[in-house]
Order: structure tokens, then C-alpha cells, then sequence
């Protein structure tokens, strides 16, 4: 009696699964084909890679994008952290008004914000580039962090907090000592995503981006638009085992801080 | 009467506020003034009051894009929502190694890139790709089958796109259930499908406005997957708006983002008074 | 010499409109274990969290020394606190959390620090442990720690909040002497608070037992054991059986009471009974390990029928039914007698089991 809702959850989770992977090693396989074509396998090749490596605008426009998600990782660390530890000691009416305007950025569609800022950051004459570009990821990565570092916030036992004040603690000592040390395997994680989600963000970016400075995932955007060539399938093969280090690395790091509290 | 000490308490929450408040704030105040003013024949803007912008939005041709573009949203919603719920619910259920691991698949999306993703849709579908090879090899059929750049494309690669958000939306909700109740439903007679009926679905309610509300909302704009997907056929409201800024009319452009806004408010209200009463939140 | 160390005066506190303390006043004497003894919500963690600073008390007075202290924020008393849930810093090792205090209040250079960690880690028993981290020890290391980490600022009250209840019974009981031990080796002044009238009387010089936020009785484990000023503390410390009697006469201490169609005498020195007036209805409070089972006639005695019977271990409860009243008997040894359910029985007690209260207004209702 029992075996069968089983075997039917099984049997649906499994296939969702596997239409939910099977663009992606579509993608990835097609990467290593001898023909540009889709239509038929014509034999395993590293030569688009060869290709890829070879191309100085793709090595450009990732440069570009590498600044731009690093210095939105640490911008949006820093200002997602400051927010959500803020919003420990204020009353809790003024916390659910940190809370909306906080994941405002999240509640905008994507184009819409692109185009506010586009049109704003034109009206205040600033560059189009690696400033603009910055101070918009920041702007959507911001919550992201947020969210991870208020949720771990909210798992802090507070007296603890108070054994910290009881004993000599001021505010100030307290962030240093207690807080932040509990909190920094999140907002390493949260970084990380930043990293990620600035580096695949096309939508802003679009709008953002100067004469002479795009990132990656527009330019990418722009290659598919001109048609299937193995060469695109390369380069996203190549940006998604990067983006499998990093999650490695914030799953390794989330681990090791579970470890360490598992008892308590 | 100012409460002294509340606003002591509350001081270290206004650079927060200065900041968010400067960088979206006033922006998306700017882009409410734009789409009422006029443009010159070059495209720079003219500080002149007009309704000319939004008289355009019922212009047949735009209000199909607007009508194009619900229509994708909602259905997107509804579709995340059939398929995502199943998957979200049978998770909950599994034992806690399994659970992690499927929590694990469900989550990885997110952090692979999203134009890889709707790439490999075009390596699937498009007129030489993977389908219709394996089906003329197979001599299932002998002349390609066309099933890219329509309607139904892109609502595939959409829903695809964002139905990790619906399922982690769900599966909170799930989770949180009360297994005792269910329980206690049975002991009282009930059926599993009266149970899911009468207590489950109207407990993960939340669950449910809230993924709706965070499928709905990129949905409306995530114009380079009708881009990559639709072909020039299926214009939607991104893609309006990204013609309009090339085209270099801001003004209309701040128009239609305006619109957008409003259906993305619409959506809101719906799901706060669902909500209602109720201490989840969106996203914390 | 008795020095009094910190004073409460007409503390009060609310949350919202609930008025959790109404009108505390205690003095707590210098070196003294003094304890808080109280159902859960009774307020006297309130009281604690007031006097370690960790919550605002709306009107009253809080004094140190003699120094006002109400509105010092908690760093900045000399007073530390043994949490419920010892709130160990996770991430810090057992000689980091010890360390917390003197190095955030910047008072020992490392070389004195060493020492003093060591000091009262020796103190607790936890010497060896200092490079533990805290999920790798057991409740009762963690509660060592916890005390010891309270104990190296040297405040002059030590503040601990249930703190053993998160161990079991057995370890429970031998951390109660080990406190006492500890509390008379530092001379340091205890405030304890617990729901546990076994933890309070074993280890406390005084008790001070509450309800609803109001103290309902001040003095040493015996006085509030034998002499029960009320009926809340009558029925909350020790278990007696509660039962309302008419007071037929009253001379001096002497009673004569009417229970159903007994006729008692009884003897009570407590000051509760001094209220107790001829013709007025009393509440009679016996201890039910007091209480002696006859199977003939006894002088003095209340006549009644044994309803049920119970064997507990090494105890024998017996429920016995006076007219509309029923009176739990606990026995230790062989009773006076054989009986059984359905007998008809005689109960009596030592005078010091007894106790008369008078009636109070709120008792109509209760289940008394």
C-alpha cells in the first residue's frame, strides 16, 4: 500500500530533475562538438575553448565584469551587513521599515530599475561604466545579503548578546566581539552570491554599461542573439565551473560553521 | 509628541534609509516626472507637461504588449505554480539526507547563469537542434519540427527560468506545516485528498501568493529571454521598453517601466491581503 | 554584622498593560544566598533582569551600596549573571569566554589574565579545559564555565537564573551543594532563582517566594517550610492538603475547629493564624507526610473513609474522604495499621504539621 505514492514521488521528482538540468548539459555537451551545428555529433574537440582564449574582447569584457562583481561583493557585504545588524537595536516598527526599503530593489521588476537608473544617473551626468555599473549591482545585490545575514541574526540566541552586555560589553564591543565573528560565515556566503548574481546579471547591465566598457553576460547576450555557435557554449561552460567553485567554497565554509554549532 | 529615546533607538537606521532612499527612491520618483514630460525631434527632453505618453499605452498596439506581457506573467505564475508545488510538497516529505539533496538541485539554478540556461532552451528546441535531430534520426518525423520563437517558447524558458523561486517559496511554506495537523485531519476521518484540500492548500497559502509574487514580478521584464526565445514576433513589455530607450524616446519609455510598476503594485496588494495577518514575509 | 547590599524600593514593571512586578521591595544582605522562589511567570526573572540592568524598571528604585543603579546600562554594574541557557559564546573557546569579561572591560593586562582564568577555573573544577570549545562539553562543564566566566569580574552579586535546569536530576542535585560550596569559598553574594522548592530550601540562607509579581513571604527555608504566611505559599512550598474549616473558638493559640462533622483542637504558633477569628471560615493546610492513619478510635482525630490507595516506590499515598473534603496521606513506613478501600479511618498529626490561614478574598474561586 505504502510503496506506491512512494514510487510515483519518486518518479516525479526524478523526472523534474532532469528536465531541470538537461538545458544546462545540453549546453556543456555541445561545447566539445567538432560541428558548429547542433544538428549532429561529429566528434569531441577542445577547439572552441582554443577560440575562446584567443578572443581579446571576451578577455576584456570579462575583466571588466571581474572588477564589477568584486567591488559589489564587497560593497554589498558591507551595506547588507550594516543594515541588517541596524536593525537589531532599533524599535520594531522602524525594523519592518528597514525590511521594505531594503528589498525594494527586489520588488522592482529588473527593467524597470534599469531604466530609472539609466535615466537618473544620465540626469546627474555621471559616467556610464564602471561606476554606474557598480553602484546598480550593489543596489540589487544589497538584499541578498541582507536577507542571509538577518536570517542568521535571527537564529542568534539573544542572551547571548546579553551575557556579552552583563559582562562589560558595550554596543560597540558587542558587534566586534559577538556579532560579527557569528555572522561572518554568512555574509562570506552571501559575498559570494553578490559575486555571482552581479557576474550573470544582464538586464541592468544592459543599461549601464559605457560606450566601451560592457560586461560579460551582455556581451554574451549579444553573441546569442547573432546565433548558435559552440563558442558561446564554451564560454558558458567555462563561467558555470567557475560558479561550481564558489559554490564549493561557500558550502565548505557554511559546513564548517555548522560543525562548530551543531551542540550548541 | 516626539518620543526622545525612540529616536535615539532609531538613529543608526537613517544611512541606511538616506541611501536606499537616494539610489531607488528618487530614481523611480524621476522616472513618474519623466514619462510626463516631452521629447524634442532629437530624442533630448523637454521639461513640458504631457499626457501623450500614457495616451500611447492605449494605442491597440501597445496595449496588446501589455496585455502579451500579463498574460506571460500570470501564466508563468499558474504553470511554476502546477508543477512547482508537487515538487515542493514531495521534497517536505522526503527523509532528511534525500531532502537536503533536493533542496541542493532546486537551489543550484540560481547560481548558474541564466543566459546558459535559456541558451540550452535554443540547443533543445531551435530547427536543428537537439529534439529535432533525435527525432528525424529516429525518423519520428521527416521535416523539422518548428517549435521555436513563439508564444509558448517563451513562456517555457520563463517559467523554467523562475520556477526555482515558486518551488523554495512553497517549500517554506510546506515545511512550516504542522505535521500533527495533518495527522489529527486523518484521525478525524478525512481522506489524504480532503486533507490536502481542506488543510494543507489553505496553510501554505502564504506559500503559494508568495512565490506567485516573486515569479510574477521578474516575469514582467526579463526581456532577453523573449529576445533569445520569441524572435521579433512576441514583443513584451521589456522589450518595448529596451526598443524605446535605443530609440531613444526616455519619456515613453518611462511610460511603459510606469505601467509595469503599476501591475507589479497590482500583484502586491493581492498578496498582502492574502497574507494578511500572517508573519511570513516575502522574503524574511 | 549584617551589611545590606542592594536594595530594591517599590520596583515596579510592565509590559505593556500587563504589571508584571507591583511594588517590590527586598533588601538583599552582603554575602548572603538569598533565593527567588516562584511559579513560571511569577516575575522573578523580571527581578534579575531589573537588577542586572538587562531590563528598565518603570518606576521604584534600585540601590548598590547605597549608589542608585536604575539607570546604569548592564556593562556598567557590578553585577553578573549565570544565564538559563549558560549563553556560552559559541565561537570562543572555554579560556575566550572566560576571558570576556576583563578584556572587553579592559581591567588585566593578558600576563594577570592567565592567572585569574586560571584561578577561577580552578575554582569551578574546569581546570585542563581551556582550549575546549563549548559544544564539546557536557551541560555540566558548560555550567561551570558559565559561573566561571560570571565569577572573574568579582561583582558583588552573582545573578543566576535557573541555572540547573537544564540538567538532570542527579547531576542537578549534586551542583546544588556544589553552589552552596562555592558561594560560601567566594563569599560572594548569590540572588538564585528558581521554580524548585527542593533547589530553594537546600541551599538558600533566605527565601523570598512570589506570585503575580508581589513577594508573598520573606524568611529562612524553615519559616517559610513551617510557617507559611499564606495560602499561596502553604500550598506552593511543601505539599499539604488545603482544606476549609469553621473556627469555633479561639483562645490565644488554641484552636477548636469544625471540619464537615469532625471536631478538632489545634495548637497553631504561626502569625497567619493570629488573623484567624472565632466564627470565621480558615483554611487549614496539614503536610500529607504529617498525617498518621488509625484504625480505632484516637483522640483528636478527624473520622473518614479511605478511598483509594496508591504504592509509589518507597511511599504509600492514601486518599482519604472527611464528608465532602478528601485528605492525601503519604506514609513512609508500615502505617498504624492495616486498612483498606472502604474502611473507616482516623487521621491525626503533630502539632507542627498544621497550619491555619485565614480565608483570603481571592481564594472563593479557587479550587480550595
Amino acid at each position: 500500500m505504502k510503496a506506491k505514492p512512494q514510487r510515483l514521488r519518486t518518479f516525479y521528482l526524478s523526472l523534474f530533475f532532469v528536465l531541470l538540468y538537461i538545458p544546462v548539459l545540453a549546453v556543456i555537451l555541445y561545447s566539445f562538438n567538432q560541428s558548429p551545428s547542433t544538428a549532429q555529433w561529429t566528434g569531441f574537440t577542445l577547439d572552441w575553448y582554443r577560440q575562446l582564449f584567443r578572443d581579446r574582447v571576451i578577455a576584456e569584457v570579462f575583466k571588466i565584469s571581474i572588477v564589477v562583481a568584486i567591488s559589489t561583493s564587497i560593497l554589498s557585504a558591507l551595506l547588507g551587513t550594516a543594515a541588517a545588524i541596524t536593525t537589531l537595536q532599533v524599535t520594531e516598527g522602524m525594523e519592518k521599515k528597514i525590511n521594505t526599503v531594503m528589498l525594494l530593489p527586489l520588488l522592482v521588476p529588473e527593467v524597470a530599475l534599469g531604466v530609472s537608473l539609466l535615466l537618473f544617473f544620465s540626469a546627474l551626468k555621471l559616467p556610464f561604466g564602471y561606476l554606474t555599473l557598480i553602484l546598480s549591482h550593489t543596489l540589487f545585490c544589497t538584499p541578498y545579503v541582507y536577507i542571509m545575514v538577518q536570517l542568521r541574526l535571527k537564529e542568534i540566541d539573544i542572551s547571548v548578546i546579553e551575557a556579552a552586555k552583563d559582562l562589560g560589553a558595550g554596543r560597540w564591543q558587542i558587534i566586534k566581539t559577538i556579532i560579527l565573528p557569528l555572522v561572518a560565515p554568512s555574509i562570506l556566503t552571501a559575498s559570494l552570491l553578490a559575486v555571482a548574481i552581479s557576474l550573470d546579471d544582464v538586464v541592468i547591465s544592459t543599461y549601464m554599461a559605457g560606450p566601451t566598457s560592457t560586461t560579460l553576460p551582455v556581451h554574451i547576450f549579444s553573441m546569442m542573439r547573432v546565433g548558435v555557435t559552440p563558442k558561446v557554449n564554451a564560454l558558458c561552460t567555462l563561467i558555470l565551473v567557475g560558479t561550481f567553485f564558489i559554490i564549493g567554497f561557500s558550502q565548505f565554509i557554511s559546513k564548517k560553521s555548522k560543525q562548530r554549532e551543531e551542540f550548541n | 509628541m516626539f518620543n526622545l529615546k525612540k529616536i535615539k533607538q532609531n538613529a543608526p537606521a537613517v544611512p541606511i534609509l538616506v541611501w536606499t532612499g537616494i539610489l531607488v527612491g528618487i530614481p523611480l520618483i524621476y522616472v513618474v516626472v519623466l514619462s510626463f514630460l516631452s521629447r524634442d525631434s532629437l530624442g533630448n527632453i523637454v521639461f513640458e507637461f504631457t499626457w501623450e505618453n500614457y495616451k500611447r499605452i492605449f494605442d491597440p498596439v501597445y496595449l496588446k504588449v501589455f496585455y502579451n506581457s500579463f498574460l506571460l506573467a500570470v501564466l508563468t505564475g499558474l504553470i511554476t505554480l502546477l508543477i512547482g508545488y508537487p515538487v515542493a510538497y514531495f521534497t517536505a516529505n522526503l527523509e532528511a539526507n534525500r531532502r537536503s539533496l533536493a533542496m541542493g538541485l532546486i537551489i543550484l539554478p540560481f547560481w548558474i547563469s541564466s543566459l546558459l540556461r535559456v541558451y540550452g532552451w535554443i540547443i533543445l528546441l531551435g530547427n536543428n537542434g537537439l529534439i529535432n535531430s533525435l527525432l528525424l534520426k529516429f525518423k519520428i518525423i521527416d521535416k523539422p519540427l518548428t517549435m521555436m520563437y513563439n508564444f509558448g517558447t517563451v513562456l517555457v524558458g520563463t517559467a523554467y527560468m523562475l520556477i526555482p523561486f515558486m518551488i523554495v517559496a512553497l517549500y517554506n511554506s510546506i515545511d512550516k506545516l504542522d505535521r500533527s495537523l495533518l495527522e489529527a485531519s486523518y484521525d478525524l476521518g478525512a481522506s489524504k485528498w480532503k486533507t490536502f484540500f481542506k488543510i494543507t492548500l489553505p496553510l501554505t497559502m502564504p506559500g503559494i501568493a508568495g512565490g506567485f509574487t516573486l515569479v510574477f514580478i521578474p516575469a514582467l521584464g526579463l526581456f532577453f529571454i523573449s529576445d533569445l526565445l520569441g524572435g521579433g514576433k512576441n514583443i513584451f513589455l521589456g522589450n518595448l521598453i529596451n526598443a524605446q530607450i535605443k530609440g531613444r524616446n526616455r519619456p515613453l519609455a518611462a511610460a511603459f517601466s510606469v505601467g509595469m510598476i503599476i501591475l507589479v503594485l497590482l500583484v502586491l496588494y493581492i498578496y498582502t491581503r492574502i497574507t494578511k495577518n500572517k508573519k511570513e514575509g516575502l522574503f524574511l | 554584622m549584617t551589611k545590606v547590599l542592594l536594595q530594591l524600593k517599590k520596583v515596579n514593571k510592565y509590559y505593556g498593560n500587563a504589571h508584571i512586578l507591583k511594588d517590590i521591595s527586598l533588601d538583599i544582605n552582603d554575602g548572603e544566598f538569598i533565593t527567588l522562589l516562584g511559579p513560571s511567570g511569577c516575575g522573578k526573572t523580571t527581578i534579575l533582569r531589573c537588577i542586572a540592568g538587562l531590563e528598565n524598571i518603570d518606576s521604584g528604585e534600585i540601590l548598590l551600596n547605597g549608589v542608585s543603579i536604575k539607570d546604569l546600562a548592564p556593562n556598567k554594574r557590578n553585577v553578573n549573571t549565570v544565564f538559563q541557557n549558560y549563553a556560552l559564546f559559541p565561537h570562543l573557546n572555554v579560556y575566550d569566554n572566560v576571558a570576556y569579561g576583563p578584556r572587553v572591560q579592559k581591567s588585566l593586562d593578558e600576563k594577570e589574565l592567565r592567572k585569574r582564568v586560571a584561578e577561577v577555573l580552578e575554582l569551578v573544577q574546569m581546570s585542563g579545559y581551556e582550549k575546549r570549545m563549548t559544544h564539546q562539553l557536557s551541560g555540566g562543564q558548560r555550567q561551570r564555565v558559565a559561573i566561571a566566566r560570571a565569577l572573574i569580574n568579582e561583582p558583588d552579586i552573582l545573578l543566576l537564573d535557573e541555572p540547573l535546569g537544564a540538567l538532570d536530576l542527579k547531576l542537578r542535585k549534586y551542583m546544588q551543594t556544589e553552589l552552596k560550596h562555592l558561594q560560601k569559598q567566594t563569599k560572594t553574594t548569590f540572588v538564585y532563582v528558581t521554580h524548585d522548592q527542593e533547589e530553594a530550601l537546600n541551599m538558600s540562607d533566605r527565601i523570598v517566594v512570589i506570585n503575580k509579581g508581589e513577594i508573598q513571604q520573606l524568611g529562612d527555608p524553615r519559616e517559610i517550610y513551617n510557617n507559611p504566611r499564606n495560602l499561596f505559599v502553604a500550598d506552593f512550598i511543601g505539599d499539604r492538603n488545603i482544606t476549609r474549616v469553621e473556627i469555633l473558638e479561639k483562645n490565644n493559640n488554641h484552636f477548636k475547629l469544625k471540619l464537615g462533622s469532625n471536631i478538632i483542637d489545634i495548637k497553631c504558633f504561626a502569625a497567619a493564624a493570629e488573623d484567624c477569628e472565632a466564627g470565621e471560615t480558615a483554611i487549614l493546610a496539614v503536610h500529607m507526610d504529617k498525617v498518621r492513619i488509625y484504625c480505632t478510635e484516637t483522640p483528636n482525630s478527624l473520622l473518614g473513609e479511605v478511598i483509594s490507595i496508591h504504592y509509589a516506590g518507597s511511599q504509600v499515598r492514601t486518599e482519604v474522604k472527611i464528608d465532602a473534603e478528601i485528605v492525601t496521606v503519604i506514609e513512609y513506613q508500615n502505617s498504624n495499621c492495616d486498612y483498606n478501600v472502604g474502611d473507616k479511618v482516623y487521621l491525626s498529626w503533630e502539632e507542627s504539621a498544621a497550619v491555619l490561614l485565614p480565608l483570603e478574598d481571592d481564594t472563593e474561586g479557587s479550587n480550595v
